[in-house]
């Protein structure tokens, strides 16, 4: 009589048990249920929300696509994607940059090398309200920390916050600051997964340090650029805390972006349509976007 | 009271002592709008006629008079800790009188205050009673939200006379009256004695005009060694109307808003006028920091670092707190006169109340003398009712009858249907071109904006 051995080896090949699947279900069903409940209900209503005018206290009324044609016309909404997008186009790729760069060289064997990595996650773990409250401080025009040591250089003080073409920019920097932490886990994950096998070999066939980097290290971290970057593009358009918290009293034409557009209309200016209609046209252009860049990994992302 | 009230820390501050007043409340969901019974409450008498004291009518009939069966109500505030003891006191000496009705009362920061309101309502779990900001009544009243209490005043002859005018104007609407006034602020001048003594000035007072402020601000401008000017002859905030362009259009016989609240009036030469004479005082005669500036030093007068300050009767407190020897004066007269701008903070019922009468007994309260003259002690504002205006308030504190004359002279902040929209763009367009930077006169600014303020008033 031939007895099929029992074991992990004779499940390869096949699919799950029919017990693992009811594991598996009853795992998922909490996040399920959450998004189903949680996300996807108050999303769809979204969209029934964006076709009628609503100021959330009498009953809506519909108007079809009025609100979509209105916010195209819409200065302040206009501006607000132009600065999103800006925010977006700037803080992204700049914050991987210098997040890749900080993985690398913390990657070592120094002594406190732990402690170092841990002050680069700390602004991660502080609330964005905290940390907007201490670069208010040093973004100060009048006793800031950035003026004043700028000024010992001689360079005249500038409103960080209050100058139009300076104003996104600082919040790029403090963003950039806030967020490097979570990006230089993910590469310092990335980084010690790579064997050394393949170092020593290319080391042996000659390969200077610099070479190795190139050939071999970003190569083969690609695939954890390519997840934070999806965090973070997708997180850039969402910007919403920094502004609220840092621009007082109110964002001006250079600084307001699409949620709190969204935000200022829904709940301060009575028009609840007219912020779902906003909302649907910005996660339709991040849709978009992350649409295009999943499409473009097969280009650049090498998985082992 | 403001629209934005995340600007400086002076507006936070501001933002907690307007709390102070606030009776509102909230109740349970549920669609009672059915006017009051008449079988409940025996008519009551007005609780106080001007002259009469506190302690008498803290007793008065009208803070009793609730009959009715034992009810829970909600009274929603925007505010602080402080305001939140402060209206937990008066809620506690009304449950002594009211002993069948108790009182839950919740705080919020001014932002989220607004946002759970609307979607309290729209859910139709609104608290009973809550405090409404004088210029954003329109905006809830509008919308058929809150509860008429003129039925509940005719039955009883409430006296609406025992409440200052336009405090109780600001909750009028042709058809009925949509709640109490609960507190009230008014505008005028701060001044530092010891900067006025050191430079042997004599204090402002009533004969004061635009050009004797421009003046004195600018013998009060005093630069350090190094270039920087190290105390300012003048402060006040720009980013809200009410504190105090507003002010300075009026005095420049300038108006912001037609009655009907379908044009705009800023673009007028008056109302320019105002508004340039402010421009100026930043950038022209540089008596004032200008919003960089203020975005990061607060409000300069209460940092010891300006020695006048044109700003709200909510910031006394705030100001004898930070240890200031100051006086208060009126606000210098314009070409066009005297004026100042009045806000009230009214208390309103929520039309889906069940309690209708516990509601409204309770909105009556916080305007009676009792409740008032606890308000009063606070500091935070002034009380509404008359006869603690005229009487123990007027003397409560050094300068006191100044505030409390200045209603007699004071505007009514404007107050209508798309007040926050409207002036997030008419501010947007300051902030960026007159105050901020002097990048447009105010005439040209305000001529700009002003398409953009109609078509806001056209969607209403």
């Amino acid at each position: 009589m031939i007895r099929r051995r029992r074991g992990p080896a004779s499940r390869r090949g096949g699919g799950p048990l029919a017990g693992e699947g009811r594991w598996a279900a009853a795992f998922l069903a909490p996040t399920i249920l959450g998004l189903a409940l949680l996300s996807a209900g108050p999303i769809l209503a979204t969209l029934a929300i964006s076709l009628t005018k609503w100021d959330l206290l009498t009953a809506p009324k519909l108007v079809g696509l009025d609100n979509y044609g209105a916010l195209l016309t819409d200065d302040r909404f206009l501006k607000a994607l132009r600065n999103t997008f800006f925010y977006t186009v700037v803080s992204v790729p700049v914050g991987l940059a210098i997040a890749l760069g900080l993985a690398i060289a913390l990657n070592t064997r120094l002594r406190g090398i732990a402690f170092i990595r841990t002050a680069y996650f700390l602004p991660v773990v502080t609330s964005t309200i905290a940390v907007a409250l201490v670069w208010q401080w040093i973004y100060s025009a009048d006793s800031g920390l950035l003026n004043q040591v700028l000024g010992l250089f001689g360079i005249p003080p500038q409103k960080w916050l209050s100058d139009p073409t300076l104003a996104m920019p600082s919040i790029i920097a403090m963003s950039i600051w806030q967020g490097l932490g979570v990006n230089i886990i993910i590469f310092l994950a990335g980084l010690q997964a790579i064997p050394s096998d393949l170092l020593d070999a290319a080391s042996v066939d000659g390969a200077g340090s610099w070479a190795r980097l190139r050939h071999v290290t970003l190569p083969l971290l690609t695939p954890a650029v390519f997840f934070t970057g999806v965090l973070s593009l997708i997180g850039s358009f969402q910007v919403f805390d920094q502004i609220f918290v840092l621009v007082k009293p109110r964002p001006t034409e250079a600084t307001i972006t699409v949620v709190y557009f969204i935000y200022e209309n829904g709940f301060k200016f009575f028009k609840m349509g007219y912020a779902s209609a906003a909302s649907w046209i910005l996660f339709l252009i991040v849709a978009l976007f992350t649409a295009v860049y999943f499409r473009s990994q097969n280009r650049w992302v090498h998985y082992q | 009271m403001i629209t934005d009230r995340i600007g400086s820390g002076g507006q936070w501050r501001r933002l907690g002592a307007v709390l102070g007043g606030a009776a509102i409340v909230v109740a349970a969901c549920g669609g009672s709008t059915a006017p009051p019974s008449t079988s409940t409450a025996p008519p009551s008498v007005p609780a106080a006629t001007a002259g009469q004291s506190a302690a008498a009518s803290a007793a008065a009939p009208s803070d009793a008079g609730y009959t009715g069966p034992e009810a829970t109500i909600t009274y929603s505030i925007w505010g602080d800790p402080q305001e939140l003891k402060n209206q937990q006191a008066i809620v506690d000496a009304f449950h002594v009188t009211n002993p069948k009705i108790t009182v839950k009362v919740t705080v919020s920061d001014w932002e989220p205050y607004w946002d759970k309101l609307q979607t309290s309502i729209a859910g139709g779990d609104a608290p009973d009673v809550f405090a409404m900001d004088g210029p954003l009544f329109p905006d809830y009243q509008g919308r058929d939200v809150l509860l008429d209490l003129k039925p509940f005043i005719d039955r009883e002859g409430y006296d609406l006379g025992q409440l200052a005018d336009q405090a109780v104007a600001d909750f009028t609407t042709p058809g009925g009256q949509f709640g109490l006034p609960r507190d009230l602020n008014v505008v005028a001048l701060y001044y530092n004695k010891k900067m006025f003594d050191t430079a042997g000035i004599p204090y402002p007072d009533d004969t004061w005009d635009w050009a004797k402020l421009t003046d004195v601000a600018k013998k009060l401008t005093l630069k350090g060694s190094d270039g920087k000017t190290r105390q300012w002859g003048f402060y006040t905030e720009t980013t809200d109307m009410e504190n105090d362009w507003s002010e300075l259009v009026w005095q420049n016989g300038g108006d912001i808003i037609s009655a009907d609240h379908k044009t705009s009036l800023v673009g007028s030469d008056q109302a320019a006028g105002g508004v340039q004479f402010l421009q100026d005082l930043i950038w022209k005669h540089k008596v004032m920091p200008d919003a960089a500036i203020t975005d990061a030093l607060g409000d300069a007068f209460e940092q010891g670092q300006a020695a006048m300050e044109a700003n709200g009767s909510w910031l006394v407190a705030t100001h004898l707190a930070a240890g200031l020897d100051f006086g208060i004066a009126p606000l210098p007269t314009g070409p066009a006169g005297r004026a100042t701008s009045i806000n009230p903070t009214g208390a309103v019922v929520y039309k889906g109340t069940k309690n209708p009468d516990a509601a409204w007994a309770f909105v009556k309260y916080l305007a009676s003398p009792a409740a008032q003259t606890k308000l009063m002690e606070l500091k935070a504002s002034l009380p509404a009712n008359k006869a603690v205006l005229a009487g123990p308030f007027a003397t409560s504190f050094d300068g006191a009858k100044v505030l409390a004359d200045a209603i007699a002279y004071a505007h009514l902040k404007p107050s209508f249907k798309g007040f926050n929209d409207w002036t997030t763009a008419l501010q947007t367009e300051l902030d960026a071109n007159v105050f901020t930077e002097p990048k447009k006169t105010a005439k040209q600014a305000l001529t700009d904006v002003l398409p953009k303020l109609d078509e806001i008033l056209a969607s209403q």
